[in-house]
C-alpha cells in the first residue's frame, strides 16, 4: 500500500491509502468516480486517458493513466475533464469541439481536450508564426486515437480557438 | 629440407595452438544461452589476445540481449519486447535521449517497473545516443565501438567496468518486469567479464 495525496482540478484529495498496483485511471475512475477520463487500450497507444499533469513551474504536459501507477502521481496537480468548464461554463475549446462536430462516440475527447488544452496554454506563453500553426496542432493531437471523426474537426477546432485569439498565440 | 620442415613443424604447432585455443573458447561460451561463462573458464586459452576476445564474446550475450539493443536502437525509435518491435506508442529520442518535448520518456517510464501497466521503469529511462547504437551491428563492430572514446560517452575501457557492472539503468536488464526475459547471467557476473575483458587487453572478435 502506498499513501497518495495530489490535487485534482484545484482539490486536495487525500492522504489515502492505495493498492500499490492500482492504475491511475482506475484510481479516477473507481474510487473518485470520475470517468470523464476514459480507459480505451490499456495500453497507452489511444491516450483517451490522458489528464494534465501541473509542474510546479507552470508548465503543464499530458499523461496516460491506464499505465500508470496511481501511487506516481503522489502530490503532483493534475485537471481532468471535468475541469474544463467554470460555473457550468463550457471553454472555448469544448464549444468548438462541439461546434466542429469534433466527435462523435466520445470516447477520446476528454483526451484530445485535454491535449489541445496544454497546447494553447504552451503558445499562450511561446507563440507561434501563422505559418507554422497546422503543423504545430497537427504535432500536439499526433498519437490520439480517434475512430469516428479522422482528426480534422478536432484539427480545425483547435485551430478556429487559436485564430480567434492571435495575438495571444501567434506572433 | 629440414628447414622447410621445420617450418611445417612450427606452423601445425601454431595453427594446433590456435585451434585449441578457439575450441576451448568455444567450449566455454556455449553455455545455457541465459547463463554466462566466469573470466576464469576461458583461462585454457594460452593466447591473451585470443582470451580476451573469447571473453568479449561471451559478453557479447548480453550487449546483443533485446534488454540492451532496444533501448542502443539504429534509428530515432526505441525498440521494445523481446521481439524488438518498434516502441509502441510512437516515441522519438528528443535533443536529449529523453523523449520529445511533449512525450518525454519520464510521463510513462516511473521510477520502477510498474507491472499491472507492463511498463518498466527506473529513475533515469532514456535510450542511448546514436553514435552508440548496437541494433544491427556485429559484435566485432559492437566491440570497436565500445572502446572508441568517441562512440562511448568518452569512457575509458575501465570505466565499462562500472558502466555494465554497477550502473543501475543498465542493471534493469536483470530485472526487467513482467513479460521480459532479462540479460544473460547477472550483473555482477556481466561486470566480472567488462574487467577481464580489459585486463587482457580488451581485444575484440573478428566478427
Amino acid at each position: 500500500m502506498t499513501t497518495l495525496a495530489l490535487t485534482i482540478n484545484g482539490r486536495a484529495h487525500g492522504p489515502r491509502e492505495v493498492r500499490d498496483d492500482l492504475t491511475m485511471n482506475d484510481f479516477l475512475r473507481e474510487y473518485l468516480g470520475m470517468t470523464g477520463t476514459k480507459f480505451g487500450c490499456g495500453a497507452a497507444q489511444c491516450l483517451s486517458c490522458a489528464v494534465i499533469v501541473d509542474n510546479p513551474d507552470g508548465t503543464s504536459y499530458t499523461s496516460p493513466t491506464c499505465i500508470v501507477s496511481a501511487a506516481s502521481f503522489d502530490g503532483k496537480a493534475i485537471r481532468t475533464v471535468e475541469g474544463h468548464a467554470k460555473n457550468g461554463e463550457l471553454s472555448a475549446l469544448q464549444k468548438a469541439f462541439i461546434d466542429h462536430f469534433a466527435f462523435q462516440c466520445g470516447y477520446c475527447t476528454a483526451g484530445f481536450l485535454n491535449e489541445a488544452q496544454v497546447l494553447l496554454e504552451r503558445l499562450a506563453k511561446k507563440q507561434v508564426a501563422r505559418a507554422e500553426l497546422e503543423k504545430t496542432i497537427a504535432e500536439a493531437l499526433d498519437g490520439h486515437l480517434c475512430r469516428c471523426t479522422g482528426y480534422i474537426k478536432y484539427h480545425e477546432a483547435v485551430r478556429d480557438v487559436i485564430l480567434a485569439d492571435p495575438k495571444r498565440y501567434l506572433v | 629440407m629440414p628447414m622447410q620442415s621445420d617450418m611445417r613443424s612450427r606452423i601445425f604447432v601454431s595453427v594446433s595452438a590456435l585451434a585449441m585455443s578457439l575450441l576451448s573458447g568455444y567450449a566455454a561460451s556455449q553455455t545455457v544461452s541465459n547463463t554466462l561463462a566466469s573470466p576464469e573458464s576461458f583461462s585454457s586459452i594460452a593466447d591473451t589476445e585470443v582470451r580476451s576476445a573469447a571473453i568479449f564474446t561471451e559478453l557479447g550475450k548480453v550487449l546483443t540481449h533485446p534488454r540492451c539493443v532496444n533501448c542502443h536502437p539504429a534509428g530515432d525509435r526505441p525498440r521494445q519486447t523481446d521481439e524488438r518491435r518498434l516502441h509502441q506508442p510512437p516515441v522519438e529520442r528528443g535533443p536529449d535521449g529523453h523523449g520529445t518535448e511533449t512525450m518525454r520518456c519520464s510521463i510513462c517510464h516511473q521510477n520502477a517497473n510498474f507491472d499491472p501497466g507492463r511498463v518498466p521503469g527506473h529513475p533515469e529511462w532514456h535510450i542511448a545516443p546514436r553514435e552508440m547504437a548496437w541494433e544491427g551491428k556485429t559484435l566485432a563492430e559492437i566491440c570497436a565501438q565500445i572502446k572508441d572514446p568517441a562512440r562511448n560517452g568518452g569512457r575509458k575501457a575501465e570505466d565499462l567496468i562500472h558502466h555494465i557492472g554497477t550502473d543501475t539503468l543498465v542493471g534493469w536488464a536483470w530485472h526487467p518486469g513482467f513479460g521480459r526475459s532479462a540479460a544473460p547471467g547477472t550483473q555482477k557476473e556481466a561486470g566480472a567479464l567488462v574487467d577481464a575483458w580489459v585486463k587482457t587487453g580488451a581485444a575484440c572478435p573478428t566478427r
